[in-house]
């Protein structure tokens, strides 16, 4: 049934309706004690969903975040120079230091910023 | 062209009659309905189809239009509407919404539904519901085996992996047993049914518990002379296999470009030469262009058939032997044209019009070798990237059980660079597989590394693997709520490698040289499928490399032709204790004539005839698997192998199947067919 409403959720258009959708597939993984992972994930699924409504309001619907990744995330505010939103993301979905770097590195490649690699 | 191969495993049973078959119950099917008619077909048979006929045969039955099965409007100016398509309750509710369209504008049509490959009550019960059956006629066209080789039959079934193993969904199975019936009634009953997996053991069972309902034919109970046996696997039993990377032309092909229904998309400026062609073989079938382009340039399919005599010698190849085979080929074409160029100094009519039909052979020859030059030009760049060779080499190692925590940081350490979903799903599950489970911690952690850089909407796909039908991605140690049908089907690999000899230690000057054992489709490794046939079909060759014992035995046996004649199918007979290791249920029947034992004259006849087993794939094969049995087929006197499946597959089909991703189906209308 948490699959049912996974699989719901992905062809949901409506922003809210979506993380409402993916908050009751966490519900129903939480109530088998051996799908702990499984409600994590879908603990922060429906974190970065929520995450990305506020980027996307926050850069006033130029840059689409919603559904997105959290790589694709990153990457996206880094290419769009909100490198401290970036960090935050990091630290607030345990990004390992090796996925960061290279997300980062790819990021900044796509946007020629030389300055920004001679940095590492 | 060697052609010692191919006259020495001349095909046992003309595979074209499925295709005349199919063909026929096509045309008789469109006849049914009387005048013009609008086709409206399901994309996913389109290709299929193509194998079977071309458009301009169905203008000829008078198919007016052709539109594909797809939501919205349909408008049509023919009375006829005649739906083709697979029971799935998407295109029913697609059909019932045209009619009741129909209905609303008040347009008079007569709808006929044809389902392939038979009627199904889920069906009917569905357009009853939507209010729609009165208006339509429902009946079947009974597609089955089409041949995509001259040994290979499919069902071109591309979903079957998925219904069996995900979703439960058995009816792949008792198609599949229809059509392996449909195979008996035209040359017998195979004499010795074998199979391993619990859902060939149910294959067999239907196959075995039909009978004697099936009205009239005689074939039905007359044991076949033709067939030795039919071995089933089940893809269950050997999952590692099509998690590799293959290493064939055809198999590398198929990963990385991807072959549909043997057609493949090759950038249209290599399909159609640049100067008109007279070449008829190898000329490529005349598809329209297809205006969807997949990258900057246009695609176009090519047929890649067995009547190409090249790609014939080329499809089984280890890639790395490509090249050099090519370059053969190239030289002797030269020679060839500058024979002919001095022969055309010489002046007689007959031998000149000798010479302009040799060049027509030439060129045709030309032109495929064009394309082949041209594909592998394609692939080669790929073998060389940095990803794809670490995965070979994580494949490898793990296939040796060599430092297995460090392969899985290496994957981790792919999914940090964005590697292909497919490819991380593929050495993730290989992992599971040979070591018994990947440790739970490291477990977890990659799968949230997953998940963050693909999506969380993978999560399912994640779940369905480590699903108890399936359990190919799981924990080590299992969590102790594990139901028992996921600790009875772990995979005891280490034990196989041995017992099936799995790994082989070839060095690769060797390898370029002969092909000596089936391990040369993966560079090394023989995959556990064909292993299980070989210990039906050819037990030697389990047990030790036939190729070294024939050099050996040559000086000895003469001019004999250094090949072994094919002992007679006794079972799974001296393997009996390395299967019963293997998770599935073992089957070994004997189908005789109802109520007679065979004499025992038959099968001493068998020993000297040419007898053929048919090896059927439940849940689809790899064309590396085909080309190891065709070697298989090879080694002996006296053998043909008939593969039959319900479709190819590789690793990223059945990982992508899993997701639900779906990959663009390309061309226009009637590209396919």
């Amino acid at each position: 049934s948490a699959v049912l409403a996974l699989d719901e959720a992905s062809r949901m258009v409506d922003p809210s309706g979506r993380i409402t959708t993916v908050k009751s597939a966490q519900k129903f993984f939480s109530e088998d004690k051996d799908r702990s992972f499984e409600a994590k994930m879908m603990d922060e699924s429906a974190r970065l969903l929520a995450l990305q409504q506020q980027l996307e309001a926050e850069s006033d619907g130029k840059i689409s975040f919603f559904g997105q990744s959290v790589n694709e995330t990153i990457r996206r505010c880094i290419v769009n120079g909100m490198l401290k939103k970036a960090d935050k993301i990091k630290s607030d979905f345990k990004v390992s230091d090796k996925r960061f770097w290279y997300t980062k590195l790819h990021a900044l490649t796509e946007i020629r910023d030389f300055e920004g690699l001679d940095a590492f | 062209m060697s052609t010692e191969d191919i006259q020495d495993s001349e095909p046992p049973l003309d595979t074209n009659i499925f295709k005349e078959i199919s063909k026929k119950a096509l045309v008789d099917a469109l006849n049914s309905v009387n005048g013009s008619k609008t086709l409206v077909l399901d994309p996913s048979l389109a290709g299929p189809l193509g194998l079977v006929t071309e458009v301009a045969l169905l203008k000829h039955h008078g198919v007016d239009k052709m539109f594909w099965l797809e939501a919205g409007p349909l408008s049509s100016n023919t009375t006829n509407i005649v739906y083709l398509c697979r029971p799935m309750i998407k295109y029913v509710r697609i059909i019932s919404g045209h009619i009741k369209r129909h209905a609303k504008e008040s347009s008079k049509h007569n709808y006929t539904l044809l389902l392939v490959p038979r009627l199904s009550s889920l069906v009917s019960r569905l357009l009853e519901e939507e209010g729609v059956l009165g208006d339509i006629t429902i009946s079947a066209y009974n597609l089955q085996f089409l041949p995509i080789a001259d040994d290979v039959l499919s069902l071109e079934y591309e979903s079957a992996f998925k219904d069996i193993w995900v979703d439960g969904d058995e009816s792949v199975v008792y198609d599949s047993a229809q059509a392996l019936i449909t195979l008996q009634k035209l040359f017998g009953l195979f004499p010795r049914l074998l199979g391993k997996g619990d859902h060939a053991a149910r294959l067999i069972n239907l196959l075995t518990t039909y009978l004697p309902q099936t009205s009239n034919p005689d074939t039905l109970f007359e044991p076949s002379t033709i067939f030795d046996s039919l071995i089933v696997i089940d893809r269950r039993v050997d999952m590692i296999t099509p998690l590799l990377t293959q290493l064939t032309y055809e198999g590398l092909i198929d990963e990385v470009i991807g072959v549909r229904n043997s057609h493949v998309e090759l950038p249209a400026s290599l399909v159609n030469p640049p100067a008109p062609q007279a070449g008829v073989a190898a000329a490529p079938p005349p598809a329209p262009t297809s205006s969807t382009s997949l990258r900057k340039e246009n695609r176009k399919k090519y047929h890649l058939t067995s009547t190409d005599p090249l790609f014939t010698e080329l499809r089984d190849l280890n890639f790395s032997n490509i090249g050099k085979r090519l370059n053969g080929v190239a030289h002797k074409l030269e020679e060839d044209y500058k024979r002919n160029h001095s022969d055309l100094h010489s002046k007689t009519t007959a031998q000149l019009r000798e010479v302009v039909g040799r060049i027509g052979g030439l060129q045709s020859e030309h032109q495929s070798l064009r394309i082949h030059t041209g594909i592998s030009e394609l692939l080669d760049p790929i073998t060389r990237t940095e990803q794809f060779n670490k995965s070979l080499e994580i494949q490898q190692n793990l296939l040796a059980s060599y430092n297995v925590s460090e392969q899985v940081s290496s994957i981790e350490e792919m999914i940090a660079q964005g590697a292909d979903l497919e490819m991380v799903i593929r050495l993730l599950c290989l992992a599971s597989i040979t070591t018994g489970g990947i440790k739970a911690k490291a477990l977890e952690n990659i799968k949230r590394d997953f998940l963050q850089t693909y999506g969380y909407n993978f999560l399912p796909l994640l779940l369905s693997l480590a699903a108890p039908s399936l359990a190919i991605l799981l924990p080590n140690p299992l969590p102790p709520s594990t139901p028992p049908e996921v600790t009875a089907f772990k995979y005891p690999f280490v034990p196989l490698r041995k017992s099936l000899r799995l790994l082989i230690d070839d060095n690769l000057e060797a390898l370029d040289e002969v092909e000596n054992d089936i391990s040369f489709v993966y560079s090394g490794y023989a995959p556990i499928s064909v292993r299980l046939v070989q210990c039906v079909a050819q037990k030697g060759g389990v047990l030790s490399n036939p190729a070294e014992k024939e050099k050996t035995s040559e000086q000895n046996k003469g001019s004999f032709g250094g090949k072994v004649q094919a002992h007679p199918i006794v079972g799974w007979k001296g393997f009996e204790d390395i299967l019963a290791t293997i998770p599935g249920k073992t089957v070994d029947i004997m189908q005789n004539a109802i109520g007679a034992a065979a004499p025992l004259g038959a099968i001493a006849q068998h020993k000297v005839k040419t007898t053929t087993s048919v090896v059927f794939f439940l849940g689809g094969c790899t064309y590396t698997e085909i080309a190891a049995l065709r070697w298989v087929a090879r080694q002996n006197r006296g053998r043909n192998i008939i593969i039959a499946t319900t479709g190819i597959i590789n690793g990223t089909n059945i990982v992508d199947g899993l997701a639900g991703i779906q990959k663009t189906i390309t061309g226009t209308k009637d590209a396919g067919i």
